[in-house]
C-alpha cells in the first residue's frame, strides 16, 4: 500500500499529538545516503495543518541543516513515552526557516511536558532532565510540508500509512 | 573525538530506547526506535529484527545507518555510525536476544507483540557524543576485576562442592552487594535442574525443580548463555513456569509434593548465568533484585567469570573427590536414638519420602536417603562413603561424581530444613556420617 504523496493536512488528532509532551527525532541524509537523526525540542503546526516546524539545539544541528540544504528530505517520528504511540512524518520541501521569537517559550513547556511523560512511566526527574539535555542556548526551526504519515506504534501494524481526509 | 563502543557498552541495555535512521535508495530518510540494541564485541551490536519494517527494508538495499543511544545513568546520548552487515536466525546471540525481548515486551504490557525473528549484525564504524547532551550526574562505579580476582581466589579455598555453590552466593553478597540469588544443578538422567541453595528468600526452596527451558533460569542452562533483564517479566517468570509445571505434573504417590520455588514477588531486574565445566552444563546460577536495570554487562560478566570458575573447580574436584584405596570402618551408631519415634514412608515408583505426612524428597536424593536408612535399622551402620553409594545398585545414580555431591547437599539440606532429627554430617573428602537422633519406623511403598 502506497502512502498518500499529496499534502493533505495532518488531522486534527495528530497535529495536537506531536505538538504534545512527545518525544521527537529527526533524520535527514547527505549525498551518499548516510542518514542522520538528532532529538529535537518541539514541534508545532500550521494553523492549515498542512506545515510542520521542528525545533532543534542549533549545537547539535550540523550535519543535518548540511543535509537539508542539499536536498530537503526528512522523516520525523514522534512518540509518547507513556503510551508508545507513534507516528512518523515524512516530507522532501524542508528548510531551515527563522525561529519565533515564541519559539523559546515553547521549548521550555515541551521540556515541561515531556518530563512530566517520563516520570509518570517511573523515570527519575533528575535523569530525565538530563536526558533532555540543557535548554538550547541557540534554536534551528526545521519546517517542512508532510508528504506522507506512517502508523509506527511498536506492532504488526507498524509502518502503515496514515489515511488522511482528501 | 571517536570513543569505544566499549566504553559506551551500558547505554546498550534498553532503559532508554534507542533509534535508528535508515535511507531507500530513493533518497527517503527513516527513522524508527528499536528495543533493543545489543553489544556483540568492541565492533558489532546486533538489532532485534521483529517484524518486516522500513528499517530493515532500507538496511538490506543500504547498509549505512546512523543509531543513537542514552547512557541509563548520565543521560548522554551517542551516536553510532553503523553498518548492516547479515541476519542471524539462530545460535547464543540470537537466543540471548530473543530472552531479553521477553523481558522488554513484558514490562511495556505488550506480551505476544514482540517475537524476535533474527538478530541483525552491524559493524560500528564510530562512535560519538551528541553535543549538547553532556551531564552532570556521575556514572555509578563499575564492577572491577579486583572482585573478580578476590571471589575467585576464595573459592579456589572450597574443598567440596557445598564450599563452592556457598562460596559463590557468599561472594556474590559480598562483593557485588547481590541479596537474592540461587544455585540450580543439573540432573542429567532426569533433565531437570534443582535448586541445592539459596540467600535471602524466606523459604530456602532448596530441593525446587523446573526443566531446562522453563523460565529465564531454563532459558539460560538451554542456550548456556547468560541472560538478563532489566524489568520484570512474566512471560520469563520462573515463578509462574514453576506453578505451571507443578499443575502439569500434577501428583504423584497422591499427594502433592512439589517444593515451591522461591522468588522476589516484586522482581525487577534478573540474571541467570549457566555454570559450565567445559562445555557440559553443571547448573545455572540466578541473581534477582527489586531494582530495575541492577545487572548491567559488567555483573554478566563477573558473575560469568565466576559461574565458569565454580564449573571447572567443581569438576576438578570431583575427579579426586573418592580415594580409590579407602579404609573401611563402619563404626556403630554412634548417637543412641531417643524420643517420639517418627515415621519415614518410601515410595519405589519414584523414590520419593516423606516423614510423617510431609513430603521430603524424591529421586536420587530419596533413594540415597532411604538406603541410609535401611542400612541403619538392618546393620547399625552410621559411617557412609561417596563411593559405596556410587556403587550401590538401588541409587541408579549417573556416573558424574558432581551429581551425587549435588544430591548429597541437597538432601543435607532438606534434613536440617524438614527433619533435623536426621542428619548428614561430612566427616571428610567422600565420606560422611548420617546421625539418626530419634526412633524411626521404616514403611516401603512398592510399585
Amino acid at each position: 500500500m502506497k502512502a498518500r504523496r499529496t499534502a493533505a493536512p495532518l488531522d486534527v488528532a495528530n497535529a495536537h499529538f506531536i505538538e504534545g509532551g512527545v518525544s521527537v527525532i529527526v533524520a535527514t541524509r547527505d549525498a551518499g545516503l548516510v542518514p542522520e537523526a538528532i532529538r529535537a525540542c518541539g514541534c508545532r503546526v500550521s494553523r492549515d495543518r498542512r506545515r510542520v516546524t521542528v525545533l532543534v539545539d542549533r549545537t547539535r544541528a550540523d550535519a543535518v541543516v548540511a543535509d537539508l540544504a542539499a536536498n530537503g528530505r526528512i522523516a520525523v517520528v514522534f512518540s509518547q513515552p507513556s503510551t508508545h504511540r507513534t507516528i512518523q512524518l515524512k516530507g522532501d520541501d524542508a528548510s531551515v526557516v527563522s525561529p519565533k521569537p515564541s519559539d523559546r517559550t515553547l521549548v521550555a513547556a515541551h521540556r515541561d511536558q515531556w518530563l512530566q511523560e517520563l516520570c509518570s512511566i517511573g523515570y527519575a526527574r533528575g535523569f530525565a532532565e538530563a536526558l533532555w539535555g540543557r535548554l538550547p542556548a541557540a534554536l534551528v526551526a526545521i519546517a517542512f510540508s508532510p508528504s506522507a504519515a506512517f502508523q509506527q506504534t511498536p506492532g504488526p501494524g507498524a509502518g502503515q500509512p496514515i489515511e488522511r481526509p482528501p | 573525538m571517536n570513543l569505544s563502543l566499549k566504553s559506551i557498552r551500558a547505554c546498550l541495555e534498553g532503559a532508554v530506547p534507542a533509534v535508528i535512521a535508515t535511507c531507500a535508495r530513493d533518497g527517503t530518510p527513516n527513522v524508527s526506535y528499536v528495543s533493543e540494541v545489543h553489544f556483540v564485541d568492541a565492533e558489532h551490536v546486533a538489532l532485534s529484527f521483529q517484524f518486516f519494517s522500513k528499517t530493515r527494508e532500507n538496511v538490506l538495499a543500504n547498509p549505512r545507518a546512523t543509531v543513537v543511544v542514552a547512557h541509563p545513568e548520565t543521560g548522554v546520548q551517542y551516536r553510532l555510525a553503523v553498518r548492516y552487515l547479515r541476519t542471524e536466525d539462530s545460535g547464543p546471540l540470537f537466543d540471548c536476544m530473543k530472552a531479553k525481548l521477553a523481558g522488554i515486551a513484558s514490562h511495556s504490557g505488550m506480551n505476544g507483540v514482540f517475537r524476535l525473528r533474527g538478530s541483525d549484525i552491524y559493524r560500528v564504524e564510530s562512535v560519538r557524543e551528541v553535543p549538547g547532551t553532556s551531564s552532570s550526574i556521575a556514572p555509578s562505579e563499575p564492577v572491577g576485576l579486583a572482585e573478580v580476582r578476590c571471589s575467585m581466589a576464595r573459592l579456589s579455598g572450597a574443598h567440596d562442592l557445598a564450599g563452592l555453590v556457598d562460596g559463590l552466593l557468599d561472594e556474590l553478597e559480598r562483593r557485588f552487594g547481590v541479596s537474592h540469588a540461587m544455585v540450580l544443578m543439573l540432573d542429567p538422567a532426569r533433565n531437570t535442574l534443582y535448586s541445592v541453595a539459596s540467600r535471602g528468600y524466606a523459604e530456602s526452596g532448596v530441593g525446587a525443580e523446573l526443566r531446562p527451558g522453563e523460565g529465564l533460569i531454563g532459558a539460560a542452562a538451554l542456550a548456556r548463555i547468560p541472560i538478563r533483564i532489566s524489568h520484570a517479566t512474566s512471560e520469563f517468570g520462573y515463578g509462574r513456569a514453576m506453578r505451571n509445571d507443578a499443575a502439569r505434573r500434577g501428583v504423584t504417590a497422591g499427594i502433592e509434593h512439589e517444593i515451591p520455588f522461591p522468588g522476589l514477588p516484586e522482581s525487577q531486574s534478573q540474571i541467570a548465568v549457566p555454570i559450565l565445566a567445559g562445555d557440559r552444563l553443571l547448573g545455572v546460577l540466578f541473581a534477582e533484585s527489586t531494582q530495575t536495570a541492577r545487572f548491567g554487562y559488567d555483573e554478566e560478566d563477573a558473575f560469568a567469570t565466576l559461574a565458569n570458575h565454580v564449573g571447572a573447580m567443581a569438576a576438578l574436584l570431583g575427579e579426586d573427590a573418592e580415594p580409590h584405596e579407602e579404609p573401611v570402618r563402619h563404626t556403630r551408631v554412634p548417637v543412641a536414638a531417643s524420643g517420639m519415634p517418627i515415621s519415614v514412608r518410601h515410595y519405589a515408583e519414584n523414590d520419593s519420602v516423606f516423614v510423617g505426612e510431609d513430603y521430603l524428597i524424591k529421586g536420587v536424593a530419596g533413594a540415597i536417603l532411604w538406603r541410609l536408612l535401611r542400612r541403619h535399622a538392618e546393620e547399625g551402620r552410621a559411617d557412609h562413603t561417596n563411593r559405596e553409594l556410587r556403587l550401590d545398585p538401588a541409587i541408579r545414580l549417573p556416573d558424574l561424581s558432581e551429581n551425587l555431591e549435588a544430591r548429597l547437599i541437597l538432601l543435607t539440606r532438606r534434613l536440617e530444613e524438614r527433619c533435623p532429627s536426621l542428619r548428614i554430617e561430612k566427616t571428610g573428602r567422600g565420606r560422611f556420617r548420617f546421625h539418626v537422633l530419634r526412633p524411626v519406623t521404616l514403611h516401603e511403598v512398592p510399585r
